[in-house]
């Protein structure tokens, strides 16, 4: 683009006659404003997009987030220290105690690969960064190259200023944001940027059928595969968007090229990673592809048959003749290749997408997982706000001026629209599309607006035709300005936040210009001008309800790390509690170097990362059995827990509390999982002797089961003589509301290690065995 | 004489308690008989038939029972599932059998029953039932029917294999196999959809290279489109998972509906409608006003309509802004530099 720009202004500059030199510095032709002003708005836009994710960095600091990515910094901490083959090959004896996890074939090495490259390049530069800095900073460097390739997507799809819109749109969408805020060290963060690539160097490749474009896919598909099992949406929805240019009829030798070299050389690169291996060929999900691959060699020899017959009648008999037995064999592979288990049936968590009751009605522990809920509307409104009402417009747009690209976005949109409705978390692969034809729908709105507005004062437009082909063709004359026009309007927006417009507005006037069109073809409108001028500014009006709306989502719900809490003090300032990492670093300070900590799957990853110490299970979930096990010694009471922690050799129990603080999600009440996952391995726990009438109380009125069992007197040992809240009896929990039930606890076989400043977080040791003498 | 009536009645007495109490065997015999008669093998108990196999049994019986607790009356409900978990329950009851064919032992040792309530309330009673969906397993050992052990609500609710493994885990007696569900399509109607597709699709695939179906009418396209947009925005996706209400009733006041519930990650039916077509208002007003209006000759026609229009989309969005903070309790604000607070 770049370069074409460049030329062009080449080519004017020297057909020009030659201005005096210093003045013919300053003014630029209009191609070349136009060109200086879009690189502008868009290294804004790559430093915004940046900007705006470091609200975390500001609030809390420069640290890795939540519970996955700490396992993500371990693991490239490990390849920085280690190099790629001792990574790749390592076993780690650290986590699941006493079995151990083979790291290198369980995980996605792109995100760590990715980290320690960016390390390695900075520190090859001279810049002497610490590699958790790098980690932090992942997400948003990705984030800010996303928009980058939104902008070069919506160009492919549409024009350089929906391109423009679109990397704007990203830059602050709250649902992508949502993944992707420094310090939020995971797959997604990096497999948005490849997912988002990956689809529009295709499209691109579609659009020229050349092999290169189609060869750079396959290997932004390899990244993707490398980084996120996400994958399986791409390599179900390119054969689904080339099923349907068969079924429609544009089928073309552009088709053919980009999607055999992309499937071909994508399968082979995914198979380079060992968590997909031979899946890429095997399983259920990846046979779409396959099947959308032979499909099309068969349309290409009959296209090729149909050449060599020349005799019409003989090629219908042909063709009902080949179809038949193609479809045949095809079916009897698959039946076969799924009858002797060659080909593997769909996972459930596939299946749940396609059938989303599935998952509810068979798979419990998919569905209990909080960002495996299916979404209520609120949540669409809370991370794409007005762009949702853009959504219609767009594809309103998409199918009036249809294409083999804005097929394909459209299909993104719609599918990946669906699975968001399934899964929250899916509301992160659909950001990109949404944001892509919204920004259809603003930047076609916008330039008819403003090219109406232009051409006030100037005869009227012959403009034939009507709706938004009036609408390109008018535009056409006075492009030039109204891409400068628009740039700008983008610049400043992000400059300033902007952005949020009722989209009603934006679409109303989309129609508007076109009516407006339509009618300036007959007379020119006294109110035309001002009518454009109002609904520009109402348009302008909600963009910047969306950027304040975004700010404020981004700043206030999407930065929070999880690991430091925040909490409003009574005098209305903010108090942290950092309870989680004091804890952390006294295990590494304080206990034996292989000491083994025995705690709730969900600190895993933390304890394994912060305190250095083995840990019995952690939140990579593979051994339900081990998990159930730690889950029936938390249940059970003393003499038997201490069995099983004998069993597994544990020397700390953690356990989290926040009858203190107030804060709920603690192991009391993740308590009740553990008993359900715990019983389900082992039938001697049973939920009901936890219950009372079917309620889950910790009060005097508790089972009297809960009331001994070795999680209640972990997290209530000596709370008894607590004063929490000023009024209240002593041992008042503050997460639950109630006086607690057992307030004398003794502890015969544990004692207390270590708590934590505000009680959050609590270290038991487990004493030795009683001397039998 | 007289001497001889007593040990006649001590006969008759004799002969009346040996059939009272007969061996395990009979029973046994008598059970398998029952079983036979029904189809799916589960045996309908009444309060004959539970004291004289359960309670005027001694322990150790011969064999244990899986009950599963009906009620006609019930059947109706559709929260609580009853026909499917019966289903489900035949389902285990009569791959049991398939699996035990040939093994008479193990086969005579757990047999599936169900009582209805209408009919046998007393040993409702007796084993203490008083909520359904409920299942019950009386071993071998379980003197006091209120003793046996009940299953749990999830492994009901999870169906025929978990009740399998709840059985495996109490009795030791494993199923033997999969669970027999019967196929969707039975194997006649999938030769012949096969056959069918087969024989249509050249034809079809024809047609579709020809350019010629409504395939290739990009409105069909196009209103597929905005009818899964519609379907993913509202959340309806939401109710169907979660099974939600349209509506709920006002506790507070009976006569009121709920239509909309605060509080984020939870909707009801009606409120996703509500706002999908919030959000389809405004698109479909810029589809007419684009598309429709521009056909008007008359100018103040049009600018009536775009005004409405306008309006329209105006309040619609106002409407799901104003919504979605009430819901949610966010109140989402700008952030000014603190100088310009003053």
């Amino acid at each position: 683009m770049g370069a074409k720009a460049a030329e062009n202004g080449a080519k004017s500059s020297s057909s020009a006659p030659s201005p005096p030199p210093l003045k013919a510095f300053f003014r630029l032709k209009t191609k070349q404003q136009e060109l200086l002003i879009r690189v502008a708005s868009l290294a804004l836009i790559y430093v915004l997009a940046f900007a705006v994710r470091l609200f975390s960095v500001l609030r809390y600091e420069s640290m890795i987030h939540e519970f996955d990515p700490y396992f993500n910094y371990r693991t490239t901490l490990f390849l920085t220290r280690n190099g790629f083959y001792e990574f790749w090959n390592w076993f780690d004896s650290e986590s699941w105690y006493p079995l151990g996890r083979i790291i290198g074939g369980t995980l996605y090495p792109g995100l760590m690969v990715t980290a320690a490259l960016i390390y390695r390049l900075l520190r090859f530069l001279t810049f002497a960064v610490h590699i958790r800095e790098v980690c932090v900073l992942t997400a948003p460097f990705f984030a800010s190259n996303t928009t980058i390739v939104a902008y070069f997507f919506g160009k492919e799809i549409w024009d350089s200023g929906a391109g423009l819109v679109a990397a704007a749109l990203i830059a602050i969408c709250p649902g992508y944001i949502s993944r992707s805020v420094a310090g939020s060290y995971d797959n997604e963060g990096v497999a948005i940027f490849a997912l988002l690539f990956t689809f529009y160097l295709f499209v691109k490749a579609v659009n020229t059928g050349s092999l290169a474009w189609a060869l750079a896919s396959a290997f932004g598909y390899f990244y993707m595969v490398s980084a996120w099992g996400g994958y399986v949406f791409i390599i179900n929805l390119i054969p689904l968007y080339v099923l349907v240019l068969l079924v429609t009829g544009r089928y073309s030798m552009r088709l053919y090229v980009a999607y055999n070299c992309m499937y071909i050389l994508g399968m082979l690169l995914a198979m380079q990673i060992r968590f997909v291996g031979f899946q890429h060929v095997q399983s259920g999900e990846h046979m779409a592809a396959m099947g959308v691959f032979f499909l099309l060699q068969v349309f290409y020899f009959l296209d090729w048959v149909k050449y060599m017959l020349n005799d019409k009648q003989l090629f219908q008999s042909f063709l009902r003749i080949t179809l038949t037995f193609a479809i045949s064999v095809g079916a009897l592979a698959l039946g076969i290749g799924t009858a002797s288990g060659y080909i593997s049936p769909w996972t459930g968590r596939f299946y749940s997408l396609l059938d989303p009751t599935y998952a509810k009605d068979h798979i419990p522990i998919i569905a209990s997982v909080s960002e495996h809920q299916p979404t209520a509307w609120s949540s669409f409104m809370f991370d794409f706000h007005i762009l949702l009402f853009l959504f219609p417009a767009g594809l309103y747009f998409c199918f009036k001026r249809l294409s083999d690209a804005t097929i394909f976005i459209v299909m993104y949109g719609l599918t990946s629209m669906y699975f968001a409705g399934v899964m929250v978390r899916l509301i992160l692969v659909a950001a990109p599309a949404v944001c892509l034809i919204s920004a259809i729908a603003i930047s076609a709105t916008v330039k008819n607006l403003t090219s109406l507005i232009r051409t006030k004062g100037k005869a009227p437009l012959a403009v034939s035709g009507k709706g938004s082909s009036s609408l390109k063709a008018s535009a056409k004359r006075s492009e030039a300005q109204a891409l400068r026009f628009r740039s700008l309007e983008s610049a400043e927006a992000q400059a300033l936040h902007f952005r949020s417009l009722e989209s009603a507005e934006a679409q109303a006037l989309a129609s508007e210009t076109s009516k407006a069109h339509e009618a300036s073809a007959d007379q020119s409108l006294p109110f035309q001008h001002n009518c454009a001028i109002a609904l520009l500014v109402g348009a302008f009006y909600l963009l910047s309800r969306y950027a304040i709306h975004c700010t404020w989502v981004t700043s206030e719900a999407y930065s929070s790390p999880s690991i430091v809490l925040a909490a409003r003090g009574a005098h209305g300032g903010r108090v942290i509690f950092d309870d989680y990492r004091e804890a952390y670093y006294w295990l590494r300070q304080n206990t034996p170097a292989d000491a083994k900590v025995m705690s709730w799957w969900d600190y895993g990853y933390q304890i394994t990362a912060m305190g250095n110490r083995t840990v019995i299970v952690d939140n990579n979930t593979w051994n339900n059995t081990h998990i159930a096990t730690v889950g029936r010694a938390m249940s059970s009471y003393e003499p038997e827990a201490y069995e099983i922690m004998q069993s597994l050799d544990v020397d700390y129990v953690l356990v989290v509390f926040g009858g203190l603080t107030g804060y709920s999600s603690d192991d009391i009440n993740k308590f009740l999982w553990m008993v359900r996952i715990g019983g389900g391995v082992f039938p001697v726990i049973k939920e009901p002797d936890y219950l009372v009438n079917g309620e889950y109380r910790v009060d005097k009125g508790a089972a009297p089961k809960m009331l001994n069992c070795l999680m209640y007197k972990l997290a209530y040992y000596r709370f008894g003589e607590m004063t929490t809240e000023y009024g209240k009896p002593t041992g008042y929990d503050r997460a639950r509301g109630v006086e607690i039930g057992n307030k004398d606890i003794k502890l015969e076989y544990l004692e207390e290690a270590f708590t934590t400043s505000n009680w959050i977080i609590r270290i038991y040791k487990v004493k030795p065995p009683k001397n039998r003498w | 004489m007289a001497s001889l009536i007593p040990i006649a009645t001590l006969i008759l007495l004799a002969a009346a308690t040996s059939a009272a109490v007969p061996s395990g065997d009979d029973l046994v015999a008598e059970l398998q008989t029952l079983r036979d008669q029904s189809p799916s093998g589960v045996i309908r108990l009444n309060d004959r038939l539970v004291s004289r196999f359960l309670s005027s049994v001694d322990t150790p019986r011969p064999y244990s029972f899986l009950i599963f607790f009906d009620a006609n009356q019930l059947r109706s409900k559709a929260e609580l599932h009853l026909p499917h978990l019966h289903s489900e329950f035949s389902l285990l009851s009569a791959s049991f059998a398939a699996h035990h064919k040939e093994d008479d032992v193990s086969s005579s040792r757990l047999f599936f029953c169900d009582i209805e309530f209408g009919e046998s309330q007393q040993s409702f009673g007796l084993f203490g039932v008083s909520s359904l969906p409920h299942a019950r397993l009386v071993t071998p050992s379980t003197r006091s029917l209120r003793d046996s052990v009940s299953m749990d609500q999830s492994d009901i609710s999870r169906g025929a294999d978990s009740m399998a493994d709840f059985v495996e885990a109490k009795t030791k007696i494993s199923l033997g196999g999969p669970i027999l569900r019967p196929p969707l399509i039975s194997l006649r109607q999938v030769l012949f959809l096969l056959a069918a597709v087969l024989i249509s699709a050249p034809f079809l695939i024809r047609r579709i290279l020809e350019g010629d179906t409504f395939f290739h009418d990009r409105r069909v396209w196009m209103s597929l489109a905005l009818f899964v947009y519609f379907f993913g925005v509202s959340g309806t996706m939401h109710n169907i998972i979660r099974n939600m209400p349209m509506v709920l009733p006002d506790r507070s006041n009976p006569d009121r509906l709920i239509f909309f519930y605060q509080g984020s990650g939870m909707q009801l039916g009606a409120e996703g409608f509500a706002i999908g077509s919030l959000y389809m208002v405004v698109g479909l007003v810029l589809a007419f006003v684009t598309h429709l209006l521009v056909r008007f000759r008359n100018i103040s026609v049009q600018r009536g309509f775009m005004l409405v229009g306008m309006l329209l989309a105006y309040w619609a969005v106002s409407k799901v802004i104003y919504l979605d903070n009430w819901k949610t309790g966010y109140s989402i604000h700008a952030f000014w530099p603190k100088s310009w607070r003053g």
